[in-house]
């Protein structure tokens, strides 16, 4: 019976299936928003999904100098790391699936799979474009990673477990920690940019220089898959950082709000800033962004000892 | 011997990754090819290749009669069409001998202002997008919307206006005009500032932008840059002041520089000079001369030469017409902007940059493709290159394609 739970779990509620279908509603949203603030119209709540669904019935096309095995299973593992990285994470004002002591580093391992699979297909190919893209996607990992991931362990030191749930529990039972650890939140919402590769942070598919960047030569299911891939790595993002710095798990209103809140947040910052160069995108973290979380940590260290 | 052989072919093959962008790609809008050889992020060649859209307008220009080959040049360009009108026509009016009455001279100005307003609020959207800042592009885009809306409503078309004829102007400003473009230009001006003010402040934009695809004064001189490309590098060069045509000499107009020579002085003198092309426009309409719209011109043009210089909004455009006396023009030459402009990039702005840079660079120039495919070429071998005949010319061509 638990078996056939679990099964059930990974493949349609609260990942698998049903989370495909919310993480286009999101895309959905952001896109809209991101459209609404640049005085555009934007997409039908329905195209994201109709994007997915073209591109999975679509003839996939392996070019001849790639890897084939590589090609096709790349974007499959990377769904796959995303779609296990949702078991972890408390979503929809419910707890996390599986938890045990360890599961936020095994989360942000598996969120960062994701990333290097992207850098492998760009690296795979012998496009011009998608070699860039590759370099710059691996790039941008080392430089958002650090931060990213310290601004999330910040409250797992607070809260004195390195399980998610337990944190989240320990956040809805105090302050919000946006409030006491302003400059984690910025960093982890920031980051959360960077991971997604949005505007600003957009170099390793800016289309004006190098195409699409990785995914160049990827169509079909490859590219439907990649796609999905980043719609709920968006969710599982945005659902971790609420949890952590809005207050916990909550019920499923609020985590609703919470995370629109959030998405909203990204649009804005996505369709005010202009696209930085990687080598700024580089210094800006390991300049500003590693420092101030170095800072943060450095207060909670001491605020311990004192 | 081999193993010298051997690192220095690998030493090449290091360096030469070349990343080609076009003739087919989303940063052109238009077919170009470039290629840029990197070294990593930095670009330490460039180079172009240009030549897709050739469409003969020069040839076609010899078999049409003087009012026809109006129409025709101003199909060189979608964006300055009323500069390549008033350059071809200049010169057919010089050489028939006519003199235009001034309400035909300065409606030209006025149309040759709007142009430029709606040209510079083009590149602006396009510069932004190259860069990855969308929402300028948006924004700059709906409000190059009015200016269209403008040509719809008094001249008929959102592109190929047409405000020129033979001996005059097609279109009158009226008080319907004047009171109609009044609250668009009151509008397009706060909308002007506004962005001159975000370019100036904008964190991020401004880090894309300054000290990026910088041209020293000497250089660009020595390129021979025009426009507002040669102007944001400090040169005081503009054909509506140095050799006024049309109204301009009836309503003289300054010119905007800057000194610092890189992207983001670009912008600045494009936006003011949209600032002063709106100034520009209220002035000329406050004091627009009574009289005919337009003079007798002849059919046939007597026989002679003349070159005439119009300021696009992408800076000198030039063009030399040759009559024999008959209906046709014998010979019509043209050189627009944009060539002038290209060897900013190729020569030396290109390299040391970082391939994300290009893009802007590239568009920093305010680049138009099909209007610079005139020239043809061809060069091989120990034979003379220069000579060929129409008919040589044909046989060549589908001997090539065969």
């Amino acid at each position: 019976m638990t078996a056939i739970l679990s099964v059930l779990q990974l493949l349609i509620f609260p990942a698998g299936i049903f989370l495909i279908l919310i993480s286009c509603i999101y895309e959905w949203l952001d896109r809209r928003l991101v459209a609404q603030f640049q005085n555009r119209v934007g997409p039908r709540w329905f195209q994201p999904l109709a994007d997915i669904l073209k591109l999975l019935s679509k003839e996939e096309i392996v070019p001849i100098s790639v890897n084939r095995t590589l090609f096709i299973l790349l974007p499959i593992f990377a769904f796959a790391c995303v779609m296990t990285a949702a078991l972890y994470v408390p979503m929809f004002g419910m707890e996390s699936v599986i938890g045990y002591p360890g599961d936020l580093i095994i989360t942000m391992y598996l969120l960062s799979a994701m990333t290097v699979s992207l850098g492998m297909a760009g690296a795979n190919s012998m496009n011009r474009f998608a070699v860039v893209g590759a370099t710059r996607t691996l790039t941008q990992l080392f430089a958002y990673e650090g931060p990213f991931m310290l601004a999330l362990l910040i409250p797992a030191l607070v809260a004195h477990s390195w399980e998610i749930d337990d944190v989240a529990i320990y956040a809805s039972n105090h302050t919000w920690m946006i409030l006491t650890y302003p400059i984690g939140f910025a960093i982890a919402l920031i980051g959360l940019i960077g991971k997604l590769e949005l505007s600003p942070f957009d170099a390793p598919e800016a289309e004006s220089e190098i195409v699409s960047g990785v995914l160049s030569e990827y169509s079909g299911r490859g590219l439907a898959l990649f796609h999905i891939a980043k719609n709920v790595e968006l969710v599982v993002g945005l659902a971790l950082i609420s949890a952590f710095y809005l207050g916990g798990i909550g019920n499923l209103l609020f985590f609703t709000i919470k995370t629109l809140a959030l998405l909203m947040l990204i649009s804005l910052l996505q369709s005010t800033l202009t696209r930085l160069r990687i080598d700024q995108t580089v210094g800006l973290w390991w300049q500003i962004g590693a420092l101030l979380s170095l800072g943060q940590l450095l207060i909670i260290i001491l605020a311990r000892i004192l | 011997m081999s193993d010298i052989n051997q690192t220095t072919g690998a030493a090449l093959q290091k360096k030469k990754y070349i990343v080609p962008i076009g003739p087919q790609h989303p940063a052109l809008k238009e077919p170009g090819h470039f290629e840029f050889t990197v070294e990593g992020e930095i670009v330490v060649d460039a180079s172009i290749r240009l030549g897709y859209v050739h469409r003969g307008v020069e040839k076609a220009a010899e078999s049409r009669n003087w009012t026809q080959v109006l129409y025709l040049v101003e199909r060189v360009c979608g964006i300055c069409s009323h500069s390549h009108g008033t350059a071809f026509i200049q010169c057919a009016e010089k050489l028939a001998g006519v003199e235009l009455p001034p309400r035909a001279k300065a409606v030209r100005c006025i149309a040759g202002e709007i142009e430029r307003l709606h040209s510079h609020l083009l590149w602006l959207g396009v510069a932004a997008h190259e860069g990855g800042f969308d929402a300028l592009f948006m924004y700059s885009w709906r409000d190059r919307e009015i200016v269209m809306d403008i040509l719809e409503n008094f001249f008929g078309n959102r592109v190929n206006y047409s405000v020129n004829i033979p001996g005059g102007v097609k279109e009158d400003i009226t008080q319907e005009f004047i009171d109609g473009i009044s609250p668009d230009l009151d509008y397009l001006e706060e909308r002007m500032k506004f962005y001159l003010d975000l370019i100036n402040t904008d964190v991020t934009f401004r880090m894309r932008t300054v000290n990026i695809g910088k041209i020293s004064y000497d250089e660009s001189a020595s390129l021979g840059a025009t426009g507002p490309t040669a102007r944001a590098s400090g040169i005081q060069r503009d054909i509506r002041v140095d050799r006024p045509y049309d109204g301009y000499d009836l309503f003289p107009i300054t010119l905007v520089t800057d000194d610092r020579g890189d992207l983001n002085a670009r912008f600045i003198v494009r936006i003011k000079e949209c600032l002063k092309s709106i100034e520009y426009i209220r002035h000329v309409m406050a004091h627009i001369p009574e009289g005919e719209l337009t003079t007798k011109m002849p059919r046939k043009i007597p026989a002679g030469e003349y070159m005439a210089s119009v300021e696009a909004p992408r800076g000198e455009l030039f063009y030399f017409v040759r009559s024999n006396g008959t209906e046709m023009p014998d010979r019509v030459k043209i050189r627009t902007a944009s060539l002038c402009n290209w060897g900013t990039i190729v020569s030396s702005v290109a390299k040391g940059h970082r391939l994300a840079d290009m893009p802007m660079i590239l568009a920093g120039i305010d680049p138009c493709f099909s209007c610079n495919d005139r020239m043809v070429k061809i060069n091989f071998g120990n034979r003379n290159p220069e000579i060929w005949t129409w008919d040589q010319l044909r046989k060549y061509g589908n001997n090539f394609y065969k």
